[in-house]
Parts: structure tokens; sequence; C-alpha cells
């Protein structure tokens, strides 16, 4: 890594824009419009600022910020390399169409509390440029700290009874994960390698004593495992997904849960190194977790009638694959061979799932929005009242499942051959198994929402059949016990003449919510069908052959 | 060399001003808070002149009082003549106490705002207030342990005074409970003082170090194992333990920061507790130096195990509580937990030079740091109880929307005493967790970490109140009192300019943590030397 | 100055506990009045008698110091009052005047605590109408 550094002002400009846009929110709380104007402005300059830093990454140069001595010995300072700009690029790219589709959410369910929410959203969002931009583990931790409180008002952002107790679980999660376990292993980094910094640690650590290398190094997977709902510490996300859409849809499918896997990335790639991680036997226990948190994720979600819900074990499954991909870095490096692949595959994968999985959240956001319907058992004939929303979910579930030309499958590609180059075949069997379960889960939406109607469904067994059967005279429970909402304050579903038929004009919905449906969509065929020209890939190369040399 | 007056400027002024609202009183009423405003006005400009000469001119300013005839001088003990032994008592602003005597002056000038609508109104109540401080400054700045003692007293009898002064029956109960504990701690102290006095022959701080070190020549060995010393030691602990409020002698702090009025209740928070940790972390660190720990391991490890149980039982009190004020009462105790802990870890004979290092970094900047969160906590506390009436937790349901300003700042010292970084609050608990890291004293490292998630146990509860619980939600909220117990009433700018003033300054100062760890440096060195005198 | 300490040891050759009985008794009575004190804080519920206790506590300590300074016939010298001539060439072993300052010190502590103490006493008393602490804490949580 022997890119110029060169101190530049951008990746600070960067983190601020939207904290600066979180005051101008706050004080133009009583003009809707302005307030949502800034939202957009901020974007649009955040992601200005970020792009304009991408030519001079890719050709090798990082562009420093620094802020001086935090505490001793550690600077608090930012620094956009390849890796960082991936997330970054990714993060403020997706926050434009959500500025959008957040504005026509809240205003089409006159949700309260509007101005906390963009408020706390634009926070959210400089946080995680932040953690993208860190040089070191302490500042990246002061961000994902950060990125904590600033999501926790949208998870309780609803004021009820479940949200507040989703709230009280996001925190307790995630400061169990950033607060106790990240701070502890850095402390450890820092004790045994006297430095923090990305890229630094490495030789220190292979010095150290071994069984110390790996409590940090578990200690530190296992506080960014945290956020990036890795299992057993997964069961967060379901729950908050108790938030407004948008948040659930960025934050909880791109910003916040991969802030986490990045986190793993920096470790795995620069704090240790990928034959480090080999070496110490940590990667393979990472591939391990990873491989059976996206199998159960994609059993569980089989069974997940909530719409959401199954979204949400989706995306715990799909982020294990980036994480097994960095994983599987350890014993590909060891072995030699399959090094670039994995890692290739996992981080490509990050912009992949993120496009994917905000297409599919935002249609059920709008969904939501049009027809108040969270149940998947609902939805049967619902393509004819929404056909470009469910066309477009369409599309990103395909790419989920890695059906060639979308986003996934080239990702999913490089990990699979990446693993069976490493010699790590079984993995490679999982993933496949994965893929044929997220066909499972689905495919049953798109074809009821298109080939079915409400009232001539076939029978839905995996939802309505729970295991051990169910009582007598009770309604079936589709979901675990959770599910009380449905029975009382539900008001969705077809009306009583069944959907009505909306043509393919638009007229199902705002197009403020419709137009960045389409776009991110259209965002995930690109990745898929020509990778190579979306600017991804190419930061991705420059960190695999960084990595590689 | 006019900086040497300014220490015993620092104690005399606020004394002499305290006598001022008394006389003027017989003239005019009310006339107490300008002199107070006035007195402390000119004590943080003293203040800060000594800060600036200790730190930026690198000085260790000592003044003897009665330098003239008393001051450092050839002592006889025996057939031995002793060199330098000290007669007369000292006054030293080194890099140590130089911080804290910036510290209390600007609090206690800042608390004055608050004070101005909030506070009892009465002229005695500003004399108690003065004779505080001054008592304060003399805590800090005295080099001699028996003068400590009369200072520690001077601050108890004020404390006590100062929280009974809404002359309500509650108050009196809990300043009676204060009285009792505080005077047995003290003098728990004072019998400390007394072994070392009687072993070493000296009350002068520096001296006692340097005969417990076995320097002079009519001692033969180091005293460090002899059991007097370390019986001292323990009674010393013991004593300034109670006053910092450590499990299980906190028993009269929830009470006593609960039934106080508010403004005083900011004011001993971030004051009282904090001084006397000070104290503590002296006389460990400089007069019984490493050293002597080396010497007795048990002791140090008694210590460490007692403030790990402090932090602990503190949180999980605290997360108990439905009172807002005792809440964070026994958040204290928990924080203070965590300092002892560091300041033991200082010493600790498993801590190399950078786990030292780190410890006195993480005293120093948690001290300052905790003194300026949970005095800003109190704040809002107090401004939102005397606006809305809220007191209890429940009550605190939907009030961010009619309070912002109050809430958020709760909100932002909240999460800095959870240890949020970048805020102050993590950058003390990090050098404390690193500290206990570096010295590879597991247990420690796993609860100093944990009080992270401890602490968000009752923070995290009442901003959900405060945020995300709708008032309709709480049925059973009773009518609340319009007016705050002590005739305040309602709210100044003052008094929520303190709790914003207080939250940003909790940002701030984690942004300004290396150049507090930068001015404490001579300290460290001094420890890691085993030196009894802070030389910059 | 450490002739305080030496004055007051044991001759050499008594027993201990003779030594203690006759030459060290204040030391022995310093204790017990010690723990008499706490004893009476921790125990009585009356508020008064847990200042007296409290005053009994500090007495002991007082006690303890003007033990050190004395200087007893034991070690065969007597000590005298610590007022030493100007151009004095050698001196008798006086009485250190130190630890009598200090408890004149701690005595004037001592009282002002003991004041404000009352003071609250009396008004716990007129709010409530006890000085005893079970019902004060019986009567409080009716409040």
């Amino acid at each position: 890594m022997t890119e110029a550094a060169v101190t530049d002002i951008r990746p600070l400009a960067a983190v601020l824009v939207s904290a600066v846009t979180v005051v101008l929110i706050l004080a133009s709380h009583r003009y809707p419009n302005v307030r949502e104007s800034w939202s957009v402005l901020a974007a649009l300059t955040k992601f200005g600022i970020i792009a304009s830093m991408v030519p001079g990454v890719l050709d090798g140069t990082e562009y420093q910020a620094s802020l001086g001595e935090f505490v001793f010995d550690i600077e608090f300072s930012l620094r956009a390399d390849a890796l960082g700009m991936v997330f970054a690029l990714l993060a403020s790219f997706l926050w434009i169409f959500t500025a959008f589709y957040a504005a026509g959410y809240m205003r089409g369910l006159s949700e309260h509390n509007q101005t906390r929410f963009f408020a706390a959203f634009a926070a959210s969002l400089s946080t995680a440029v932040g953690v993208a931009f860190a040089e070191n583990l302490l500042t990246i931790f002061v961000f994902y700290e950060l990125l904590s409180v600033a999501t926790y008002p949208l998870v309780a952002h609803d004021e009820t009874e479940e949200a507040r107790t989703a709230g009280r679980k996001y925190l307790a999660y995630t400061f169990f994960g950033g607060g106790l376990l990240v701070l502890a292993g850095t402390a450890l980094v820092f004790a045994m390698a006297g430095t923090t910094e990305f890229g630094q640690t490495a030789a220190d650590l292979a010095d150290a004593n071994t069984a110390l290398a790996r409590a940090a190094f578990g200690l530190l997977a296992a506080g960014f495992g945290v956020k990036a709902a890795l299992m057993p510490a997964h069961s967060w996300l379901p729950d908050a997904m108790v938030a407004p859409t948008p948040v659930s849809g960025l934050l909880h499918a791109v910003a916040v849960v991969k802030s986490g896997v990045f986190g793993i990335a920096r470790l795995v790639l620069e704090v240790y190194n990928p034959e480090l991680v080999g070496e110490l036997g940590v990667g393979i226990v990472l591939a391990i977790v990873a491989a059976v948190t996206l199998t159960v994720a994609s059993i569980i979600a089989l069974r997940a009638d909530r719409l959401k819900r199954r979204l949400a074990y989706s995306t715990i499954s799909q982020l294990s694959y980036i994480v097994l991909g960095l994983g599987l870095a350890g014993p590909a490096a060891v072995a030699g061979a399959g090094l670039e692949n994995v890692i290739r595959g996992g981080l490509l994968h990050i912009p992949a799932h993120a496009f994917m999985k905000l297409t599919l959240f935002f249609c059920a956001g709008i969904i939501h929005v049009e027809t108040h319907t969270d149940y998947i058992s609902e939805m049967d004939g619902i393509g004819k009242r929404m056909p470009l929303t469910m066309a477009a979910f369409a599309v990103a579930a395909a790419g989920m499942a890695g059906i060639p030309l979308v986003a996934g499958f080239v990702s999913k590609w490089f990990i699979l051959i990446g693993a069976v180059e490493a010699s790590q075949s079984v993995f490679a069997v999982v993933l496949l198994i994965s893929g044929v379960l997220n066909i499972a889960y689905f495919w049953p939406i798109v074809y009821g929402a298109f080939f079915e109607s409400h009232d001539s469904a076939d029978s839905k067994p995996l939802v309505e059949g729970p295991f051990g059967g169910h009582l007598a005279d009770g309604e079936p429970v589709p979901d675990g016990g959770d599910e009380t909402a449905h029975e009382e304050g539900h008001h969705g579903g077809p009306g009583p003449g069944g959907w009505d038929r909306v043509g393919w004009t638009g007229g199902e919905g705002s197009w403020l919510m419709l137009g960045p449906i389409l776009a991110i969509a259209t965002g995930a065929v690109v990745l898929g069908v020509v990778p190579f020209e979306a600017v991804f890939l190419d930061l991705i190369e420059s960190v695999v052959q960084g990595v590689a040399a | 060399m006019t900086e040497e007056l300014l220490p015993v400027l620092l104690i005399v002024v606020p004394i002499l001003g305290a006598t001022l609202p008394l006389v003027l009183g017989l003239f005019r009423e009310r006339v107490g808070w300008a002199v107070a405003a006035g007195t402390l006005s000119v004590e943080a400009a003293v203040a800060t002149w000594l800060g600036y000469a200790v730190y930026i001119g690198d000085q260790r300013v000592v003044h003897v009082l009665g330098g003239e005839t008393f001051g450092r001088k050839e002592v006889t003990v025996g057939e031995f003549d002793t060199e330098g032994f000290i007669v007369g008592i000292e006054l030293v602003a080194d890099a140590l106490s130089g911080l804290l005597v910036v510290l209390v002056a600007l609090v206690a000038l800042a608390v004055l705002a608050y004070a101005r609508r909030a506070g009892p109104r009465r002229n005695a109540f500003y004399s108690a207030y003065l004779l505080l401080t001054g008592g304060l400054m003399g805590l800090v700045l005295t080099g001699d342990l028996f003068n400590l003692f009369v200072f520690l007293e001077i601050v108890g009898l004020m404390t006590y005074a100062l929280v009974a002064s809404d002359r309500s029956g509650a108050s009196a109960v809990a300043a009676l409970k204060y009285l009792i504990i505080g005077t047995t701690g003290a003098s728990m102290y004072l019998v400390g003082v007394g072994y070392l006095f009687v072993r070493t022959g000296t009350l002068n701080m520096v001296d006692v170090s340097r005969v417990l070190a076995g320097e002079p020549a009519w001692v033969e060995n180091a005293l460090y194992s002899e059991p007097l010393v370390v019986a001292s030691f323990g009674f010393i602990a013991v004593g300034l333990a109670t006053k910092a409020a450590i499990f299980p002698l906190h028993t009269w702090q929830p009470d006593a920061y609960s039934e106080s009025p508010d403004s005083v209740t900011v004011l001993i928070s971030a004051l009282v507790s904090t001084t006397a940790a000070y104290a503590l972390a002296r006389i460990t660190w400089v007069v019984f130096s490493p050293d002597f720990f080396a010497a007795n391991p048990r002791t140090v490890e008694l210590l460490l195990a007692i403030a790990a149980v402090s932090v602990v039982a503190g949180s999980l009190l605290a997360a108990m509580q439905r009172r807002v004020k005792r809440v964070f009462a026994y958040s204290s105790v928990a924080q203070f937990g965590l300092i002892v802990m560091a300041v033991g870890t200082a010493v600790h004979p498993a801590a190399g030079d950078q786990a030292t290092q780190f410890a006195v970094y993480g005293v120093v900047v948690h001290l300052i740091g905790h003194a300026v969160i949970k005095g800003g906590l109190f704040a809002a506390i107090g401004a939102l109880n005397s606006s809305a009436g809220a007191r209890y937790v429940r009550e605190y349901a939907g009030l961010a929307k009619q309070r912002p300003f109050l809430s958020g700042s709760l909100a932002v010292l909240g999460f800095s005493l959870i240890g949020v970084p970048p805020a102050v609050g993590f950058v003390g608990k990090w050098y404390i967790g690193l500290a206990a890291v570096e010295a590879e004293l597991w247990p420690l490292v796993f609860v100093v970490f944990a009080s992270t998630l401890l602490t968000l146990l009752y923070v995290a509860r009442l901003l959900e109140k405060l945020y995300f619980t709708p008032l309709a939600a709480e049925t059973d909220t009773e009518p609340r009192p319009a007016v705050a117990a002590d005739g305040g009433g309602s709210v100044s700018y003052g008094m929520v300019a303190l709790a914003v003033l207080a939250a940003v300054l909790a940002v701030g100062l984690g942004f300004a943590g290396a150049e507090l760890t930068d001015a404490v440096q001579p300290l460290v060195e001094a420890i890691q030397e085993s030196s009894p005198e802070v030389h910059p | 100055m450490s002739r305080l300490v030496s004055a007051t040891a044991g001759v050499t050759g008594t027993p201990l506990v003779t030594d203690i009985l006759t030459n060290q008794y204040t030391y022995l009575l310093f204790a017990l009045l010690l723990v008499i004190g706490l004893y009476m804080v921790v125990a009585s519920s009356n508020l008064v008698k847990k200042i007296i206790g409290l005053n009994l506590f500090q007495s002991a300590i007082f006690l303890f110091f003007v033990s050190t300074a004395y200087l007893g016939e034991s070690g065969g010298e007597s000590g005298q009052a610590p007022i030493i001539p100007k151009k004095a060439v050698a001196y008798d072993p006086y009485a250190s005047p130190l630890p009598q300052v200090i408890v004149l010190t701690a005595i004037v502590v001592g009282v002002a605590l003991t004041a404000v103490g009352l003071a609250l006493v009396i008004r716990i008393y007129g709010e409530y109408g006890t000085l005893d602490e079970e019902t004060l804490r019986e009567v409080r949580a009716d409040d």
C-alpha cells in the first residue's frame, strides 16, 4: 500500500455536511418543504464531495483529514481510501433516492415528529460516512457508537410500546457490540501494537501473544458482528423493522448493518491481514458462523409472513455472504489460492445487496403507504394494483437469489469460485443451498402478486401451518407470538372486490416513492450486467490489489 | 514572584467574601447573590492566573503560610540533622491541583448563574456557598495532611448547611444523615493521619512521603511494611472513600443529593465528591507512592475490589430508582468507583509505566469530565423540575416537546455519561480501561467496559420516557405541581444556559482530552519515579 | 522527633501487657472510646445520642493525639513545656507542640459540627415531633 496520502478537507466535509444539515433541519421545523429540501440538498452535496474524490482514489491517492490527537497516541482522523470509498459512495448515493422516498413516505402516512425523523436520518448518514472514512480503530469506534445513538430515535420513532421495546433492544445490542466488545478489542490491539491505525498493526499483532491476538480478533469481530446481525446476535434487526420503512431500507439494510460488515472488512484486511487471520485460525471460525447464519436466517425467512420481517431475515442471511467472503480470506490466504476472488466477491456484495435490498424495502414501504398491507398472505394479486412496484420487486428478488444479469449474481459467483479455489468447497455448497432457499422465500411473493388473486390463492403451508399445529379455535398465528398487531390494528389487504387494477403508468402511488424504486432497481441491473462499468468494482479491484500486494 | 500569593488568595478571598452578605444584609436584603458573583469572579480570575502560571509557565507554585518565619528548615531529630523539613503549612499548586483549582472556581461561578433564579435567595445561603468554595480550594491546594482534614470538615460543614438550606424536614434528615456519616468518615481519616504522624513526626505530604521511603538518616529502612503505616492507609482510604461516596459507604449521598435544593445539588454533585476523590488520589499516589503498594499488594487489591463492586452496585441501584435525582445520585457512586479503580490501577504492582500513565490520565479526565457531566445533568433535572414539576422518571413522559433545550442537554450529557465518544465521558473511560488492559488486570477490564452497558441501563430508561413516550401513555400521572418546592417556579435563561453549556463542554472536552493529559504529564513522571513532589 | 514515639514505647524487659496497662493505657482508652462512640452512632436510634456518640468518637481521637505528645517518666526523661529560649545551646526534651495544636483545631471543628448537628436535630423535631430514628422513618413513610 504505497499510495500517496494527501491532506484534504473533503473527507471531513463529507461527514460534516449532513451534521450541519441536522441543525438546519431542526431550525426549519416549521416549514416542511424547506426541511425536506435541506435533506435532498445535503444528500446531493455529500454525494458530490465523495464522488469528486473517486478519480483520485482510483489513482491510488488517499485523502486525509486529521482533527489532531484525540487520546494518547491516537489521532482523530479520517482517510478516504478505496475500501472506505466503496461504503461512503454507496451510502451517499443511495441517500439521494432515500431522501425523496422518505419525504413521500412520511407525508403519505402523515407521520408525527417528522423533524426529529429527518434530523436523525441526516445524523445517521453523517456517522455512516464517518465509519467509512475512519483512519483507525478508535475513530471507527467513535462513529460506530454515534451511529447507534443517531439511529435509536428512528427505531423508537413510533412511540408505541412495541417500538420502545425494539429501541431498547436495539440500544442494548448495539452498545453491547459497540461499547463493550469493540472498545475492549480496540484497547487490546492498542496495548499490543501501540497504534490502532489501519494497515499498521498487523506486524505487531503477528508477534504478540497468540491467545491475546485471537481474543482481540474475537472481540472486534463479535462487536462488529452484532451490527452485521451475525447469529446469535441478530435478533435486534427483525425487531427494528418497527421503524418507518425508509429507515429499514437505507439504515437497516445498508448503512447501519453494513457498518458492521465494513468493520469486519477493515478488521480482516487491515487491522490483521488475511494471512494472519488464516494462521490464527480465526478466519475459518468467522466463515462457519457466517455460513450457519446465512442458512438458518434463510430458513426462518421462509416462515415470516410480515413482508418487512421476511426482508429482515433475508438481510441477515445476505450480510453473511459478505462476512463469509471475508472469513474465507483467511484460509484462502493460507492456501495461497482464491484470496482475490473471495474478497472481491464479499466486498462487491456490499453494493450489490444494498441496491437490491433497498429496492425491496422501498417496495414494501410503498405497499404499506398505498394499501396498508404488511402481510404476504394478503398480497395475492397485488400485482394488479401495483404493477411497477411488483416488477421492481421481482427483479430485485431475482438478484437476491443469485440469478444472472442482476447484481447479486456477480458477487456470489466470485465468492463461489473463490471458495472452491481455496479448497473450502463445503462453503460453496452452503452458498448454493442458500440460493435455493432464497428462491423459496421470494418466489411465492412474486408469484402470488402476479398470478393469483385474493380469493383463489394456493395454500401456503409453511406460513399457515406452524410446527406442532395450532389451537383448535384460534386464528392461525403465522409468525410466532408477536403478531398480535395483525389482529388488532390491521386494516390492510384488498378491498371487498379484490385489488383494483391500475395501469403500468405509475398511477399506483406517489412518484416521490415510485421514482426512487425504479432508479435503484435499474442500478441493481446495471451492477449485474456491466459490473465493470459501475465504479464499485473498480474501487474493489484496487482494494484487492492492495491486499494481494 | 507574585504567583506565590495566589494559592492564599484563592482560599482567603471567598472566606472573606462570605462575611459580606451577612454584614451587608443588615442594610439591604438579597444582597447575597451580587456579593457572591463579585467574589467568585475575582476567584475565577485568580484561579485562571494560577492555572496559567502552573501549566503555561511550568511552575510548581508553593506558598508556606507564614513563609518568613517558617519554611523548610533544618530540623534536629535525635542525633540526626534532617535537611529541609517543613515548619508551617504548605499550599501547593502543581500539575494535579492546578486543574482542580480551575475546575472549582469555574463551576462555582457557573452554578451561581443557576442559583439566581433557582436557589434559596437568603444571604446566609450565599455566605455558606462562598465558604464552601473556599473550603474546596483549601482542600485542593493544601500540602498538609492535617490541614486537609480541616478543609475536609469545612467543606463538610458547609455542605450539611447547604443541603438543609431549604428548611424542609426532609432535607434536615438528609443533612443529618450526611453529617453523621461524613463526620465519621472524616474522623477515620484523622485517625489515619494520626498514625502517620506518630511514625513520621511530620504532617507535610512531601515530608511524610520521604520519611516513609526511608530517606532521612534516622529511619533505617522504608517504613512501608510497618503495620502502623498500613493501618493508616486503611483509615485514610476508608475516610476519603466515605466522602467520595464509594459503595458501601455511599448511603448518605442519594438522600443528600435528592433532598437538597436544586442549585445545591448541582454544586455538590460537581465538586464535593470530586475533591474527596482527588484527595484520595493525591495521598495514594504521592504520599504513599507505588513502592508502598509494591510492599503491600493486598491493600491495593482490596481497594480495587471495593471500587469494582461500587461500579456494579451503583449502576444497578441507579437503575432501580424512580426519582430522577436519585438515579443520578447512585450513578455517581458508580462513576467514583471507576475513578477509584483507576487510582488503584496506577499504583498496582502489576502496572508498568504505560499502565500508570493511562490510569493517571483516566483519573484526571474522568474527575473533570464527571464533574461537568453530573453538574450539567443535575442542572437540567433541576430546571425540568422547577418548570414542569417532573421529579419522577415516569413524569418525564413527553417532556422533550415542551423543553427541547433542556431535554437535548440531558440527552447529550446522558450519552456522555454512558461513554459514547467523542464526549469526555468516553475519553476518561478509555484511559481507565486501557490502563487495566496494560496492567493485565482482566476482571477490571471487564468491569470498566461493562460499565458502559450498566450506565445505559438507567440513562436509556430516562431518555426513552423523555422522547419516546407520549404523555397520554402515562395515565397514572397525577397532575403536576406547578411550583417547585423551593419557590423557584420558573426557569431562567441562566438555568437553561448552564445545562446547555455543560452539554457543549462535555463534548468539547472530549476533543481537549489530549491537552488535559499533556497538562498532567509531570504528575505521571512523579508517580513513575515515586517522587513526592510534582515538578514540571 | 522519633522520641515522641520512643518516649511512650515500652521499657525493655517489661511484659507487653503490663507495659500497655501501666505506660500506654491512654492508647487503650483511645481504642475503647473510639469503639464505644462508633457503637453509639450505629446502634442508638435517638438522634441526639447519635451526636453524642459522634463526639465521643472524636474525643477518642483527640486523646490519641495528646497521648503521642506526652513525655512520661518511663524513659527517665520528663517533658518540658515547649518554650525554648532563643539562644539555647542545649535543651531538655520537650513535649511536641504540634499535636496540641492539632487537637485544639480539631476541637473547634468538632464543636462546629455538633452545633450544626444539633440545629438539624431541632429542625427535625420541629417538623416531625420525634427524635427517634424508627419513629421518624414511620412518620416520613406516611407522608
